[in-house]
């Protein structure tokens, strides 16, 4: 049996658990507990520990999926779950009150996995509010010169997630259909 | 990320690098030959200023390229030297060597290597031409530029398509690959998108834009509006019904562009649809994997951002070529080569990012000048081929 993981990341509520329910073989196993002080305006029963679900490709290969707990207080436990990952897809929330520095934060707490690998990020509750637009993340990471793909998701629809996850494939290797 | 290398590579110099010019050359194409010398052949080669050089590259597509190389002969007319070009040039001159541009790594190494080998003091262990030098590791050419459709195998794996064969028709076409030397094929992969719908439409948009009105298009076809203000197009029809105004040329002939006062609000009857995948629908359904006139099959195409594919319509091999191109540049022909898929769908997909203005043709000097490496191949390309077909099959919904 071979077994390979991708990883979900994000700030607190952007819909990490829901986006890996979407496209999980298995009923995600939530670890969730009651929030801090700081996040429970947020969401009630907020991940501090991790989610887990599985996609299985027949009988001998396994992707696991993992989301990172969300609060900052629980980073160390981000670098052990990235170990061996395929990847990281980035949830970001249009709805929170500064999402340009949540991006920033995450791509830099995971800048080593990322050059190891790849990123792709996901705009959520762009319907909450339209402000600001893909265009404007993209503006944000111009400096860096790196083109990561961007794209609006909701976290419940299978597609958007599935869609995610073949950028970030393609983005690794963009043959992989020959 | 561990992957295979299939890049040339040289061995490591046995002596002092060989000092090459490079004239008629801007900075970025210097600085792009700088780091192919330091990463691609091991040091082997360093760039230097003319005057200390042994061997010259000269650009002859650079301003006033023919003049600098006759005045270059005349300053020096035995200097061992390398023209580049687009096109192709017979050179009848013992001491010039000719690479065509993209330059192909192999061939740049393997003019090098001959001149070097005539080099005074050269040794000769060291002075096999490059293609016969075993230490040096070649790569078969990648460029669509040789490739003809009849000596291409095109790939037949299918990764599960988000997409049925009639959608696929619909949107892509069903034209075979051309011959880019056969001027009557070449005509037939273009169209103009301003006879369509789409280009219609991207005329209003701009209207729209400027003067922050909502417009109409007011023709053949069920009423359609712009409106800046929802960022949407308004349609009192189905895509079904509307189609047909699409996909036709000079249903534009008779059109007007209305606009409206201040607090439009759409009719009841109307659908909204997001403008910049509206647009990208009627790019598709007019190009059907065309290209808009005025497009060169050679230039490499830079992709300004990932399109937002979630919200798009999914043309196949898409990701694929969105994913090359934020990479580096290339070519229209040598996407379809190097991804080994057909030509139309390159062209559809350059067609419709064309027409929300995320993909152009390079109009840097350095983007034509070295060939682009041969895809990088994942050691789990296999696990992600079938997480891929799972991911747009579904076979185990929950």
């Amino acid at each position: 049996m071979s077994d390979f993981k991708i990883i979900f990341s994000g700030p607190v509520g952007v819909g990490k658990t829901t986006a890996i329910g979407s496209i999980s073989d298995i009923e995600p196993v939530i670890t969730d507990e009651k929030a801090s002080d700081m996040t429970s305006a947020q969401k009630p029963g907020t991940t501090v520990a991790m989610d887990y679900g599985l996609i299985a490709l027949g009988e001998r290969e396994r992707i696991h999926l993992y989301g990172t707990p969300g609060q900052q207080r629980f980073d160390f436990m981000w670098e052990i779950l990235t170990q061996g990952g395929i990847g990281l897809i980035l949830l970001v929330s249009n709805a929170r009150p500064d999402p340009f520095s949540d991006m920033h934060f995450f791509l830099d707490a995971f800048k080593h996995f990322i050059a190891q690998t790849k990123v792709v990020i996901g705009v959520t509750q762009m319907d909450l509010s339209k402000q600001p637009r893909l265009e404007d993340y993209y503006l944000q990471l111009e400096d860096n010169g790196l083109k990561i793909p961007i794209f609006e998701v909701d976290a419940r629809v299978k597609r958007d997630i599935s869609l995610l996850v073949e950028a970030l494939l393609y983005s690794i290797d963009p043959g992989l259909e020959d | 990320m561990n992957s295979m290398k299939t890049r040339t590579q040289l061995a490591e110099p046995t002596h002092s690098p060989t000092r090459l010019a490079a004239i008629g050359m801007d900075q970025r194409q210097r600085n792009a030959l700088r780091i192919l010398f330091s990463s691609r052949c091991n040091k082997r080669y360093v760039l230097t200023e003319e005057a200390s050089s042994e061997i010259c590259i000269l650009d002859l597509d650079s301003f006033g390229g023919e003049q600098k190389w006759k005045e270059f002969r005349d300053r020096h007319p035995e200097w061992p030297l390398i023209l580049v070009s687009i096109k192709h040039h017979e050179i009848a001159d013992r001491n010039t060597l000719f690479v065509q541009k993209p330059i192909p790594v192999e061939r740049l190494i393997a003019a090098i290597e001959t001149h070097r080998s005539n080099l005074p003091g050269s040794n000769i262990q060291d002075s096999q031409p490059a293609f016969d030098n075993p230490r040096i590791n070649i790569t078969k050419p990648m460029s669509g530029m040789d490739s003809t459709p009849t000596s291409r195998v095109v790939s037949t794996r299918r990764a599960a398509s988000l997409m049925s064969a009639s959608q696929e028709q619909t949107f892509v076409g069903t034209s075979p690959d051309i011959d880019p030397t056969d001027p009557e094929q070449l005509q037939n992969i273009y169209y103009n998108p301003a006879h369509y719908l789409q280009g219609l439409s991207q005329q209003a948009l701009n209207q729209a834009v400027r003067y922050n009105q909502a417009i109409s298009m007011d023709g053949p076809w069920p009423p359609i509006t712009l409106d800046i203000e929802s960022n949407k197009i308004w349609v009192a029809a189905t895509e079904r019904q509307l189609r047909p105004f699409c996909t036709l040329p000079d249903t534009t002939l008779e059109v007007e562009l209305t606009p409206h006062a201040e607090g439009w609000s759409p009719p009841s009857n109307a659908k909204g649809y997001p403008l910049q995948a509206f647009i990208w629908q009627l790019a598709l359904w007019a190009s059907r994997g065309r290209l808009p006139e005025g497009t060169r099959i050679h230039q490499p195409i830079y992709i300004r951002r990932w399109p937002n594919f979630t919200r798009l319509v999914v043309t196949p091999h898409a990701m694929a070529i969105a994913a090359l191109w934020a990479q580096q540049p290339r070519s229209l022909l040598d996407t379809a080569s190097v991804l080994n898929i057909p030509q139309r769908y390159v062209f559809a997909f350059y067609s419709a990012a064309h027409a929300i203005q995320l993909v152009g043709e390079t109009r840097r000097a350095v983007d034509t000048l070295i060939q682009p490496p041969a895809i990088e191949r994942s050691t789990n390309r296999g696990l992600f081929g079938r997480l891929l077909d799972r991911l747009r099959g579904g076979k185990r919904e929950r």
